[in-house]
């Protein structure tokens, strides 16, 4: 205890605040922050190694597992590197429904954040009015691909379901509804005195710093940074609706909140849009199972931010090499820029304001024992023979499945 | 003889009714109204009546860790005297008739500071956990003490120097012989409601606990019975502090009798409940910063601007 | 908008030694292979001159005798040039990009953790993504790499130097 007045303390990786394991040590004056490290790293399950010793197909729902809540958009931003490579070109309908599933799933993360963003501050009710109607999006979702998060829709040459026109109809319902309840939220985040408070003047991000530190997404465009990949770098269906970029020159918390409830408006008027123009006819064309070598570089304005992937493919039908970039991954410098300075209290709602998802890259699974002894560390088999004979014990077994279909994975 | 009754009439009075085991069926009651009403608020079903019951035995049967840098005593001691004291005020507080069940000249300055004993244990007891959650959410327990106590006394001696005693059964009796001039403190029972909020360190105000920033706070390291305890002081000090703002601002209806009086009593604390429910449904957390500029630039004031409306009334009613 | 092309010839007219180094792929996909020893001036030419402001990714490849670096830089109108060069494998020094783009420090520490490059200015901190325990020597990203030599005990089991 050699300054009393300079503390030391450990935020993570296991904390009420953060969602997954990642770690900040700060350095507090009082309630002041002093300083930020951040720690990353501590979920990695070797993605991209896996990616590479796996099929495009198996790869295709493998990253769609990267993210939990923004799924569409890894798989989406693979398969369209994988498209490219292989020189495919897409039925429209396909593209469209793509694009329409990517909305969907911009507005449930939108409410989803808005809930955690109340969380952080301690505004309860928020959480729970933003969670209930995000079930109407989410019930959508289910119906729609069959799942309420990893929806699996995209293959390589396509999606994997069509939509009939009922479903579009309830697609438009929930539309009004939700634009019904975002309007009232609308009101919540911009009138409503303690929860100003909370978001004003907290987590400063000015223009300069956001470009410089290289900010992306809602993050960015809070700080006035005009930057969208989806009209800069128009993909899927995006040149054929028109759409407003959302900025704010708030430069804190409350400007985030403010462009992410805002966009969420834009993502009505853009599935709209999208129903209003869905051509006719197949939704998906005939893929080869090798692809062609060659390289490609595909981005994606997930809810979170650009979401960049690079594939090169080697003629084979695994590919060479492919390497994710998460959009959080982009913000985590601006988060302990954004930290330095402020206070303690404010430290959840602004690690929540990037919207972070942490999602890495390694295969492997270290096992530390509280004992002395030499890490462990469990190879991908092992892991999975583990777990089978884990729900074997009790009573759990696919294996008379595997025989069955008779996939020759044992 | 008649010494013995009346010291085992006290017994029952301090440990089963109005005492420790009814305030322990209403207070976790009470949280079962507060938690329901929370819920159907925000859209939620919310527990089974049972639930803070069911959470209490739980917690009472769960293993209890003591961290091995605390200071034993003080970590261990402190849940007790929380318990402890918040049940004593209560034994001062008229309740449903004009009469509490001990009453002397300067009550209300005694249950006010055994009012105070329990968030001084929750600094004591986070202190001493010697983890660094605890620490600052000790802190902030301190800090946010100073912050609404000054409103708080402000707001309640008002009416005590309009009646002219410093006793809370004195005060009970003076306003059931003038029930208008309740009126007069219309403003102290707003301050003291949201004073009140703060000592039970809930939203907007509950920044020594808030759990997404310094896990529990001063409880983060509390496990097992000792938490219990904390909770069910918690817990019993909204009841009390109802009483209290139902005794001082809400003294209609006392003489009653037993069965109307006590429901009526009732009817009292649960609103007050209700509106504590009500306000941390709609609003945010504060930090602490603005916790304290909110009581010192605004609570203290208004409670001051009680204290005149008061002393003026006196001054015109001769009293 | 034939910007592609423009910035092609742009780029070749600055560096000669790049004709028929830069391909476009399609439109806003430019891609173009740099000599090591020359990606400093590329870059720093690419990023002020040619705003090119925004470092996507940087992606580490294991090329078999060399190791491959590649940045992807994006224009804010769209375009993105990733700029490819080739270390030796026993000798995989870079430079760091750092001073153009903080945010590149994360990207560095992956390639340097997951495939062994060695980078050059950037500034010691916390490794990422491997654990602090990870035995020196592994880099998983790297084609010969098999999850067995850790069984096997291959590498010390000491920590690897940070940068």
């Amino acid at each position: 205890m050699a300054d009393r007045r300079r503390v030391n303390i450990p935020f993570g990786p296991q904390h009420p605040a953060l969602k997954e394991p990642e770690s900040f040590l700060l350095t507090l004056g009082g309630e002041k922050i002093l300083a930020a490290g951040v720690r990353l790293g501590y979920n990695h399950r070797g993605i991209e190694k896996a990616c590479e010793e796996r099929t495009y197909i198996q790869d295709l729902y493998l990253v769609e597992r990267v993210c939990g809540i923004c799924s569409h958009s890894h798989s989406t931003c693979f398969v369209q590197a994988v498209e490219e490579i292989a020189g495919l070109q897409i039925p429209k309908r396909a593209v469209y429904l793509r694009t329409l599933i990517a909305e969907l799933e911009r507005i449930h993360s939108h409410l989803l954040w808005l809930g955690v963003a109340g969380h952080e501050v301690g505004f309860d009710t928020l959480l729970m009015y933003t969670w209930r109607d995000r079930e109407v999006v989410m019930d959508l979702l289910a119906a729609l691909t069959g799942n309420r998060v990893n929806y699996g829709m995209n293959t390589i040459g396509g999606v994997r379901r069509d939509i009939t026109p009922e479903q579009a109809g309830q697609i438009l319902t929930a539309m009004d509804v939700l634009e019904e309840r975002t309007r009232y939220y609308i009101g919540v985040v911009t009138e409503e005195t303690t929860l100003i408070n909370r978001l004003s003047n907290v987590g400063k991000l000015s223009y300069d710093d956001a470009v410089h530190l290289g900010a992306v997404g809602p993050t960015a465009r809070a700080s006035g940074v005009d930057r969208d990949v989806r009209r800069d770098d128009p993909y899927a269906a995006y040149e054929d609706v028109s759409f407003k970029v959302i900025t704010d020159t708030h430069c804190d918390v409350y400007g985030r909140a403010v462009v992410r409830v805002l966009e969420l408006m834009e993502a009505y008027s853009i599935v709209r849009q999208l129903l209003k123009k869905l051509p006719d006819g197949p939704v998906t064309v005939k893929a080869p199972r090798k692809i062609p070598a060659g390289e490609a570089v595909g981005r994606y304005e997930a809810p979170r931010g650009e979401n960049v992937h690079y594939v090169k493919a080697n003629g084979t039908d695994k590919p060479e090499r492919v390497k994710v970039r998460a959009p959080t991954l982009a913000n985590v410098q601006v988060v302990a820029h954004m930290l330095k300075d402020g206070y303690l209290a404010d430290m959840p709602i602004v690690v929540a304001a990037i919207d972070p998802c942490f999602s890495c890259t390694d295969r492997l699974i270290a096992v530390a024992h509280a004992e002395p002894r030499p890490p462990e560390t469990l190879t991908w088999d092992e892991l999975r023979t583990y777990g089978i004979d884990w729900y074997r014990k009790r009573g759990v077994d696919f294996t008379h499945l595997n025989r069955t279909f008779g996939n020759g994975a044992t | 003889m008649d010494d013995v009754l009346f010291q085992l009439t006290a017994l029952f009075h301090v440990l089963v009714f109005p005492g420790f085991v009814f305030l322990v069926l209403v207070a976790l009651f009470a949280e079962w109204v507060d938690r329901m009403l929370y819920a159907r608020l925000q859209n939620r079903i919310g527990p089974p009546w049972f639930q803070p019951f069911a959470d209490f035995l739980k917690l009472v049967a769960k293993q209890e860790i003591v961290p091995e840098l605390a200071d034993k005593g003080m970590f261990k001691l402190t849940p007790l005297v929380a318990l402890a004291s918040v049940v004593t005020a209560l034994l001062y507080i008229p309740l449903w008739s004009h009469d509490a069940l001990f009453a002397f000249p300067g009550d209300v300055i005694v249950v006010m500071y055994l009012l105070t004993i329990p968030t001084v244990t929750f600094f004591l007891g986070g202190w001493y956990s010697r983890s660094m959650f605890s620490m600052i959410g000790a802190a902030r327990t301190l800090m946010q003490l100073f912050a609404y106590e000054i409103p708080l006394f402000l707001s309640i001696l008002a009416p005590a120097l309009l009646a002219n005693t410093w006793s809370l059964t004195a005060m009970s009796h003076y306003y059931a012989a003038h029930p208008a001039y309740a009126a007069f403190n219309v403003i102290g029972f707003c301050v003291a409601l949201v004073a009140l909020l703060g000592k039970l360190e809930r939203v907007p105000f509950d920044s020594p606990e808030a759990e997404t920033e310094i896990v529990a706070g001063a409880f983060t390291e509390y496990s097992g019975r000792r938490l219990a305890f904390f909770r069910l002081a918690i817990s019993i000090e909204m009841i009390v502090g109802a009483s209290l703002l139902a005794a001082v601002f809400l003294p209609f209806g006392l003489g009653l009798g037993s069965v109307a009086g006590f429901v009526l009593y009732l009817v009292k604390v649960f609103a007050i409940v209700a509106v504590l429910t009500l306000m941390r449904t709609l609003f945010a957390r504060l930090r602490i910063d603005q916790m304290i500029n909110f009581c010192w630039k605004i609570g203290a004031p208004v409670a001051f601007v009680q204290l005149l409306i008061d002393l003026i009334a006196k001054g015109a009613l001769g009293v | 908008m034939a910007d592609e092309q423009t910035l092609q010839v742009q780029l070749v007219e600055k560096f000669p030694f790049l004709h028929e180094k830069v391909r476009i792929q399609r439109v806003r996909r430019m891609y173009a292979a740099v000599p090591a020893e020359n990606i400093a001036e590329v870059f720093d030419h690419v990023v002020k001159e040619m705003k090119f402001s925004i470092l996507c990714a940087i992606t580490g490849l294991d090329q078999g005798e060399t190791l491959g670096l590649q940045y992807h830089l994006a224009r804010v109108s769209g375009e993105i040039l990733t700029l490819l060069i080739s270390v030796p494998r026993q000798q995989p020094v870079v430079r760091s990009v750092t001073p153009y783009f903080p945010a590149a420090d994360v990207y560095e520490r992956e390639v340097v953790d997951l495939l062994g490059f060695q980078v050059q200015g950037l500034v010691p901190g916390n490794r990422y993504p491997l654990p602090d325990g990870w035995p020196a020597g592994q880099y998983p990203l790297r084609k010969d790499w098999k999850a067995d030599s850790l069984k096997q005990g291959g590498g010390k089991k000491n920590e690897v130097a940070d940068g």
